[in-house]
């Protein structure tokens, strides 16, 4: 369970603060399935970065299975970003240089998780995202769509109880945004907390609870009964 | 993520910047490669000039005599005293001395039968082939009869029995002609020489020393050299030697004195100590600049890899693996230069022994100081960057433009 308490978020020092989260109250319980909405710029992945251990609020606090983590020690939360979370980002972010199956295996490396093990379970997920003929290809060598599925592969690596994606289906067309989120259903169905973030109402549905966010503010907190 | 892993990773980075790395390398490729050459030159010289002083036996040392005018002359001209077998007898009673080699010397051109050939000839006394372990391997050696009665007899080296003699032939009491004159050789002896010094064309002879003074001019004892029973007591001994033959001889314009090896030794190391100090000094501080080099490099890859790190520690990398990384990079970057300057070194090395009469050698502990060295560099000259790697904030080095 992630229990987050008047958390803010300002960016920048004295006359060039930016006030971006103004005192987020939530609570996402093990199991759900959330999307986050919400206007550009209103705070999603900021939020987003809190909530998956990327980013040190600027105040509240944020209680994970009862544990306050809020200004835990660096150490703590890049084990926690290495065995809890899988993040997509917006932009993806890949290694450059390393083919499809090394960008994916990458958090396994800092895992210990040995190379065969690591590249099995690579290719495993890139099967399962449908990359299954594009392994050996670099990312300067893939279309957007498939980069995006290279980085929900490579999120879901390491096993995580909880995934977080940030509009993780911007750049792919609908057709392979509904299998991306057959496959997001799936795993939350498996017992993986997924949270998304979108302004897309057509992938919103998928969720079963959405936040609606304006200004840094929740204004909106709704569960859908599918 | 083990040291494999990061090392990997580094070698890959090194290998995408090629022409980066090699330049920052090259300052330590020059460090390292000029230390170790000039450490090999130091060492060559050195073991050339130690054994060049120490060619003859460890444990003998010359007794030659010094002229000292009296205050206010200028003589040139001066004569040394004539030693004769008593004064060797009385150096043979030194405590210390084992024994003592007088000889003189003198060439000849020897004619037996057809063959001929100009030949050094040895004049020495009887204790001389004990003093020198002289092996005679046919017939006699010589008596100290020999030198009193003069008698006009010859032993040859193997060499020259080969060259003179057949095989089955008995040189042993044949008459051989020398400058004219008719010798009896007596004996055939293993010259004691190394290999290297011995005449290989007609060998050398030995004779008594009182028959060369007397049939070549010579004074009678030109050589004198006492061998020490404890070789680590030598220079004690013959200055003791020389001391005693001063006295006996009642010298007042003059002295017997000895090389002192130990002061010779000791002058040489500090010359070679200060000349390699001083070298290495200028490369130590090219190795400075090297390694700020380094420096340099391993801060513009940590500006331009920061989205890279921002997405490793977002993947779960540590800051310790962080810095770890970096400073495997940086220590694989300085390794790699110091072993290429290795390399060349040790290239340098053989064209300098082949080119020049000194041997300069490469030794494998001079090898593993120089790649721990370029290492340390790498760690010293890493540490700032790879901690600025390691501190960057996930988040905010992903959003690095
Ligand atoms: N490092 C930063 N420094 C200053 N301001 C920042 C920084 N990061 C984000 N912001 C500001 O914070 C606000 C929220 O940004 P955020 O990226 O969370 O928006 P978002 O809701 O994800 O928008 P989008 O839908 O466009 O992705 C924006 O106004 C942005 O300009
Ligand atoms: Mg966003």
């Amino acid at each position: 369970m992630m229990k987050l308490s008047d958390i803010t978020k300002v960016y920048g020092k004295g006359s060039l603060e930016v006030p971006v989260l103004h005192g987020i109250d939530l609570t996402i319980e093990d199991g759900e399935f959330v999307a986050i909405m919400g206007p550009s710029g209103s705070g999603k992945s900021t939020l987003m970065n809190i909530i998956g251990f990327l980013d040190y609020p600027s105040s509240g606090t944020y209680e994970l299975n009862g544990e306050q983590i809020a200004s835990a020690k660096e150490s703590i939360l890049a084990k926690l970003r290495n065995e809890h979370v899988g993040f997509v980002f917006q932009q993806f972010f890949m290694f450059p240089r390393d083919n499809a199956i090394k960008n994916v295996a990458s958090p396994l490396v800092y895992a210990g998780v040995s190379r065969r093990e690591r590249t099995a379970r690579a290719k495993n997920l890139l099967e399962k995202v449908g990359l299954g003929d594009r392994m050996k290809h670099l990312p300067n060598q893939l279309s957007g769509g498939q980069k995006q599925r290279v980085a929900i592969a490579r999120a879901l690596v390491n096993n995580p109880t909880i995934l977080l994606a940030d509009e993780p289906t911007g750049a792919l067309d609908s057709k392979t945004s509904e299998q991306i989120m057959k496959l997001f259903t799936q795993l939350n169905e498996e017992g993986k907390t997924v949270i998304i973030v979108t302004h897309e109402e057509e992938i919103a549905a998928y969720a079963k609870r959405i936040i609606t966010i304006k200004d840094g503010r929740i204004t909106e907190d709704r569960r859908v009964s599918s | 993520m083990n040291i494999w892993d990061s090392f990997k990773i580094a070698l890959s980075s090194i290998w995408n910047h090629k022409i980066r790395s090699m330049l920052t390398m090259l300052g330590i490729i020059i460090g390292v490669a000029a230390v170790i050459i000039i450490v090999a030159i130091g060492q060559g010289t050195k073991k050339q000039m130690t054994d060049e002083l120490f060619s003859t036996d460890k444990n003998a040392i010359d007794i030659y005599y010094e002229y000292i005018p009296p205050e206010g002359e200028t003589e040139v001209f001066w004569q040394e005293p004539e030693l004769t077998s008593e004064d060797i007898e009385t150096l043979a009673e030194v405590p210390g001395v084992k024994a003592v080699v007088a000889t003189n010397q003198g060439w000849g051109m020897m004619t037996h039968e057809d063959e001929q050939g100009e030949m050094q000839i040895t004049g020495v006394g009887a204790e001389f082939f004990r003093a020198r372990d002289i092996q005679v391997v046919e017939g006699r050696a010589l008596y100290a009869a020999d030198n009193d009665g003069l008698n006009r007899v010859v032993l040859i080296d193997t060499i020259a029995r080969e060259k003179f003699f057949k095989e089955t032939e008995n040189p042993i009491g044949e008459i051989i002609d020398l400058n004219d004159n008719p010798y009896k050789v007596v004996g055939v002896y293993e010259s004691p020489l190394p290999e290297q010094f011995r005449n290989k064309e007609t060998g050398e002879m030995l004779m008594p020393r009182t028959v060369i003074s007397m049939m070549f001019g010579n004074r009678e004892i030109e050589q004198l050299q006492v061998i020490a029973s404890d070789p680590e007591n030598i220079s004690e001994t013959g200055r003791l030697a020389a001391d005693t033959l001063t006295v006996e001889k009642g010298l007042e314009n003059g002295q017997y004195s000895t090389n002192d090896f130990e002061d010779y030794e000791k002058e040489l190391n500090t010359m070679i100590s200060l000349l390699t100090l001083l070298i290495g000094s200028i490369a130590g501080i090219s190795l400075l600049v090297g390694g700020i080099g380094v420096m340099n490099i391993m801060l513009v890859s940590v500006t331009e890899r920061t989205r890279e790190i921002g997405l490793r520690k977002a993947i779960g990398a540590t800051r310790s693996k962080i810095l770890l990384q970096f400073l495997i990079e940086s220590i694989t970057l300085t390794s790699l230069g110091g072993l290429i300057g290795i390399g060349l070194a040790a290239v340098g090395s053989i064209l300098v022994s082949e080119f020049s009469p000194i041997t300069a050698s490469v030794s494998p502990l001079i090898v593993l100081i120089g790649v721990s060295f370029s290492a340390l560099i790498g760690i010293i000259f890493g540490l700032l960057p790879a901690n600025k790697a390691s501190k960057l904030s996930p988040i905010e080095a992903l959003r690095y433009e």
